[in-house]
């Protein structure tokens, strides 16, 4: 480094902060080691001009001078930070609880409608009647048969299978192979 | 504030010995922000006994005597418990205080400002001087009044940086400056305070 050092670095330098180079151009260099020197002897000056201490006792009086003063104060204005969450949830709960029910979305579930249509809810855990591979055979089979009553009086495959002449079994057992190789 | 959180407070204000111990004493003076926060006079009173000496002598070196240094800090201390609701703890309350202090000091000089003689940026280069001998009562006084015949923003940032011993950051943070021109004015500062040094002793029998 040739050139003289700035006035931030030679602070830096007072500082013992400054970069190797900075340093070792204050070592080599006359005119800034003069100047560095200088700033030293004034810091150092300046730092042992004590301020005249008080007495102990000062202390307290000043403590009570403060308090006192602040006894004459209004309180401190205290951050409402923590409100926001209790407006903000008292705001949702009102609005819920003034909000008339919305015709789409009943409180009570409706009874289904009287129609011959199965209607599966949104929420059902089946499978929906066209990716249900069982339902065609079933439909199959009790359509062909004509012997839809035998489910609704809730005798079941089992009794009504038992109820079935030999051709019948097998006209079933054919029924299903085929739907079994349609739905594969 | 619970009690737990004053306890820590008092036992570790001045515990600053190892970064444990200084972590330890932050986290206690958070508590008791908070705590002034909530309205608790006796938090305020504790924060007013840890700083009181160093915003006194902030004071003083501005104002140069102790009346006004009193009543100064004592305002300083007012306007804090005013306006502690809206601290944030963005800076340390350390650095929020001596922001309030050093602008009380400023309104002061402010106020004061015919009665005061102060120096243009810059003073001629005296010859230089080579002695540091321990200062007397006499010759403190005589760095104290020039310190105080600096420029404001030069002052400012000689006392904060000289004899409360911030970082630059910190001061520039207090002063709403930045670190650059912190540096720039205590390099002024420092040249200035010496030709008034040596001005004044040019001018003594």
């Amino acid at each position: 480094m040739t050139r003289h050092l700035t006035d931030e670095q030679l602070l830096d330098v007072l500082e013992d902060e400054a970069a190797i180079a900075g340093r070792e151009h204050a070592s080599g260099c006359a005119a800034c080691a003069m100047r560095v020197a200088g700033l030293r002897d004034t810091l150092q000056r300046a730092r042992r001009a004590e301020v005249p201490e008080p007495s102990p006792l000062y202390w307290q009086a000043f403590r009570r001078g403060v308090g006192r003063r602040i006894a004459d104060e209004p309180r401190p204005v205290r951050p409402l930070g923590w409100l926001v969450p209790l407006l903000a949830t008292a705001a949702l709960v009102a609005v819920v609880v003034a909000r008339p029910p919305r015709a789409s979305v009943p409180l009570r579930p409706e009874p289904p409608p009287a129609t011959s249509e199965a209607v599966v809810p949104a929420w059902s855990a089946l499978p929906p009647a066209e990716q249900d591979g069982s339902l065609p055979v079933l439909e199959a089979f009790v359509v062909a048969d004509g012997e839809a009553a035998a489910w609704e009086e809730g005798r079941g495959l089992g009794a009504f299978e038992a109820g079935l002449s030999d051709e019948e079994s097998q006209a079933l057992a054919d029924g299903l192979r085929q739907s079994k190789g349609g739905a594969l | 504030m619970s009690g737990e959180g004053l306890a820590l407070a008092l036992g570790l204000a001045s515990a600053v010995a190892r970064p444990d111990d200084a972590a330890q004493a932050r986290e206690a003076e958070r508590d008791l922000v908070g705590a002034c926060q909530r309205g608790e006079r006796e938090a305020f009173d504790r924060l007013v006994e840890r700083y009181q000496r160093e915003i006194y002598r902030l004071c003083y070196r501005y104002v140069n005597n102790h009346e006004d240094a009193n009543d100064l800090a004592q305002d300083a201390f007012l306007k804090a418990w005013r306006a502690i609701g809206r601290f944030r703890g963005d800076s340390s309350f350390s650095t929020w205080l001596y922001r309030i202090a050093v602008n009380a000091c400023l309104n002061h000089r402010a106020l004061k400002r015919p009665l005061l003689q102060e120096l243009p940026e810059v003073l001629p280069d005296p010859a230089p001087r080579a002695d540091a001998d321990v200062l007397s009562a006499d010759e403190s006084r005589r760095v104290r009044q020039a310190v105080g015949q600096l420029p404001e923003r030069q002052r400012a940032t000689l006392i904060l940086k000289v004899y409360h011993e911030l970082t630059h950051e910190e001061v520039a943070q207090i002063l709403g400056s930045t670190v650059g021109t912190v540096k720039s004015n205590l390099f002024h500062a420092l040249g200035n305070l010496r030709r008034l040094l040596a001005g004044g002793e040019e001018k003594r029998p």
